[in-house]
């Protein structure tokens, strides 16, 4: 059973919830610190829970290039398939 | 089956850093059993190495970089991850008399360019001829390194397939002397223009003896446990430099590992019995806050110590929500052990006593803003609403000369507020290859002015804020101008539009604020600017700021037309500022 990434985005939005404390609705062009304004901590805690979610580990050099909701999502397409 | 290193070592003598080098002080360490333990993000033991292993590692690569032809005192940037590799490397460029220069990780989501950008700004400051990382973080690496002539810039394994184990047989390594630099920590200075604190042999040992012998009095059950960053001062010399110094075993986990699940920290205390575990004060917070009742179950905090406190400013608060929550595993607040350092005095310069816990002294808000320089008149039991808790960060460690001084130089008595000045040993020679910077802070007969303002009582250190400007955000320090620069690189904004400070939270944290003068009156467009604001200073310090809109030309200026900060700061908490 594989996931596509419009799967893995709408599981990702639901784990996001109790970090979204402004209650904005979750695009995949959402960024997380300008819209949904979270701290490096709190990402990190987020990022906890989408890895266990998933089983996976992201690895720390494409943090990076994560600035919005569809980017991770896409990411843990990546791993998922590796 | 895989076990750590040992706490105990009765076969080996303990000896408290009283070494004149820091490979006299691996080489010494090497005859015992102890070592270092890497820990998975879930808490597996992923790898051990003793401190014979770790030399002999770092005796190796230390003939591979002259072998490869590194000229001696030549700057070797290391990425510095929580792993063998990072600590042998670096203990390899002491026998190679190199300098190893330790950058940081990505911390986070997003930010690609700043981080580049940082690691880029550190190498070229220091003229760095080596460059390493491990190989996924290599694409990042070379961008990094975009225009900087480097020697090598690869990975251990790319650098160690360089020469076989034949060819640097006979390699000969230099003598290292005391006085010598040992290595560059950069943890000072902006992100723009960064500069390496250079550390000499001497002043390392004479620190870490100070944390060994004085501050910690570390003894035969003794075991570190730590998620510090080894690009941080508190990480490198704290949590390595000075447990290797002292003969101690040590277990990791990794900083990123700790910042999603930080209660891996705690379950590794608890299993491996961990006595000397520190943190600044947002480590002690996030595992109070998200420790659930199962990560509690089976969780025995008693052997703890030594819980040191030190990085940013220790709120009494935190440590209580603390204590509360871990009480219960056996965890005693009298392991608190507030301290303060700064990485150009190598790391630590006071320490309370162990095994005492924290204690506090009233002060009044009218001292903390400055209206008042004395604390004599401090209140014992004040009722909270105009006083802060100021931690007592204990005494100097015997080989600093401190000081309390005005703004003439005069040096004051007791309870009196200045700026606080040191003199001893562990000192730095100076910022590298920056005489500038260094004349700015360190007088020709060894006074280091910190920028931190205080007081002391009965011997005691009392720190009430850490260089007037700084703005420190989990534990990390950021200076205003490296914020205001960015802001102002908005089309409607021009130099000296802003200003960042940082104003108390609701529960006396660190809150990042910027003053912003803005010409628009049309609502719309001022939230629009107030969100491209936050973008940006987001950017640089991982954390949106409140913003405030102020008038055109309404920012305080000092008499050379010079932005003030701390006038701007007052003026805003006063509600002049709107």
């Amino acid at each position: 059973m594989t996931l596509n990434t419009s799967e893995i985005f709408d599981q990702i939005c639901e784990i996001m919830t109790p970090f979204n404390i402004k209650a904005i609705s979750i695009k995949t062009g959402t960024t997380f610190a300008s819209d949904l304004e979270l701290d490096s901590l709190a990402v990190m805690d987020m990022l906890a829970a989408i890895e266990d979610h998933f089983d996976v580990t992201v690895p720390l050099n494409i943090l990076p290039d994560l600035e919005t909701v569809g980017q991770v999502a896409e990411a843990i397409k990546t791993i998922l398939d590796e | 089956m895989h076990e750590p290193t040992p706490t105990l070592d009765p076969s080996h003598p303990r000896r408290y850093a009283d070494f004149s080098t820091l490979p006299e002080a691996l080489d010494y360490a090497a005859g015992g059993k102890r070592g270092v333990n890497f820990y998975s993000p879930r808490g597996e033991l992923e790898s051990s190495i003793t401190y014979a292993q770790i030399r002999d590692r770092a005796h190796e690569i230390g003939r591979r970089l002259v072998h490869f032809g590194i000229k001696r005192y030549s700057r070797v940037a290391l990425i510095a991850e929580t792993n063998e590799d990072f600590v042998c490397y670096f203990l390899g460029c002491q026998y190679a008399g190199l300098l190893p220069v330790p950058l940081p990780l990505p911390t986070s989501f997003g930010g690609r360019d700043g981080y580049t950008e940082q690691l880029h700004q550190q190498m070229k400051s220091c003229e760095a001829s080596v460059a390493l990382s491990a190989a996924y973080m290599l694409p990042l690496l070379d961008e990094a390194t975009n225009g900087l002539g480097m020697e090598f810039i690869g990975s251990p394994d790319t650098f160690e397939a360089q020469a076989s184990l034949a060819e640097i047989k006979n390699v000969k390594l230099p003598e290292v002397h005391p006085e010598d630099l040992a290595y560059l920590q950069y943890s000072s200075g902006s992100t723009r223009f960064p500069h390496g604190v250079a550390v000499t042999h001497s002043s390392l040992v004479s620190n870490c003896h100070g944390i060994g012998v004085e501050a910690m009095d570390v003894n035969d059950d003794d075991r570190v446990v730590s998620w510090l960053p080894f690009y941080h001062d508190m990480g490198l010399v704290g949590m390595l430099l000075s447990p290797i110094t002292c003969q101690v075993s040590i277990d990791y986990i990794a900083t990123e590992a700790f910042a999603r699940r930080p209660i891996q920290w705690l379950k590794l205390i608890s299993r491996n019995k961990g006595t000397i575990c520190s943190s600044p004060t947002f480590g002690y917070e996030i595992c109070a806050r998200r420790a659930n009742s199962t990560d509690l179950e089976g969780l025995d905090l008693s052997s703890w110590r030594v819980a040191g406190i030190g990085a940013d400013m220790i709120r009494p608060d935190v440590l209580e929500m603390f204590a509360e929550k871990f009480k219960d595993c056996g965890y005693n607040k009298k392991a608190f052990m507030p301290s303060y350092g700064l990485a150009e005095c190598t790391l630590a310069v006071s320490f309370a006593p162990t095994f005492s816990g924290y204690t506090v002294d009233l002060v009044s808000e009218d001292v903390l803003n400055g209206d008042v320089k004395s604390v004599k008149e401090y209140k014992k039991n004040g009722n909270g609403a105009n006083y802060r808790e100021v931690v007592n960060c204990g005494k100097p460690l015997s080989s600093y000369n401190l000081e309390i001084r005005d703004e003439k130089d005069v040096v004051l008595d007791d309870r009196e507020i200045g700026r606080i000045f040191l003199k001893g040993k562990s000192v730095m020679v100076g910022y590298y290859m920056d005489e500038a910077a260094t004349k700015q802070c360190l007088s020709e007969d060894g006074w280091l002015d910190t920028g931190d303002i205080g007081y002391m009582a009965d011997g005691s250190l009392f720190i009430i804020g850490r260089i007037k400007d700084m703005i420190i955000i989990n534990g990390k320090n950021h200076w205003p101008h490296d914020i205001e620069w960015a802001v102002e690189k908005l089309p409607e904004l021009r130099s000296g539009d802003s200003a960042a400070i940082s104003i108390p939270g609701k529960n006396n944290e660190e809150v990042p604020a910027i003053l912003v003068q803005c010409r628009k009156r049309d609502e719309e467009e001022r939230v629009d600017l107030e969100n491209r604001i936050k973008s940006e200073v987001q950017a640089v310090i991982g954390k949106t700021p409140e913003v405030i809109l102020v008038p055109p030309r309404s920012l305080p200026r000092t008499s050379s037309g010079k932005l003030s900060r701390v006038k701007a700061r007052r003026q805003y908490l006063e509600g002049q500022l709107t």
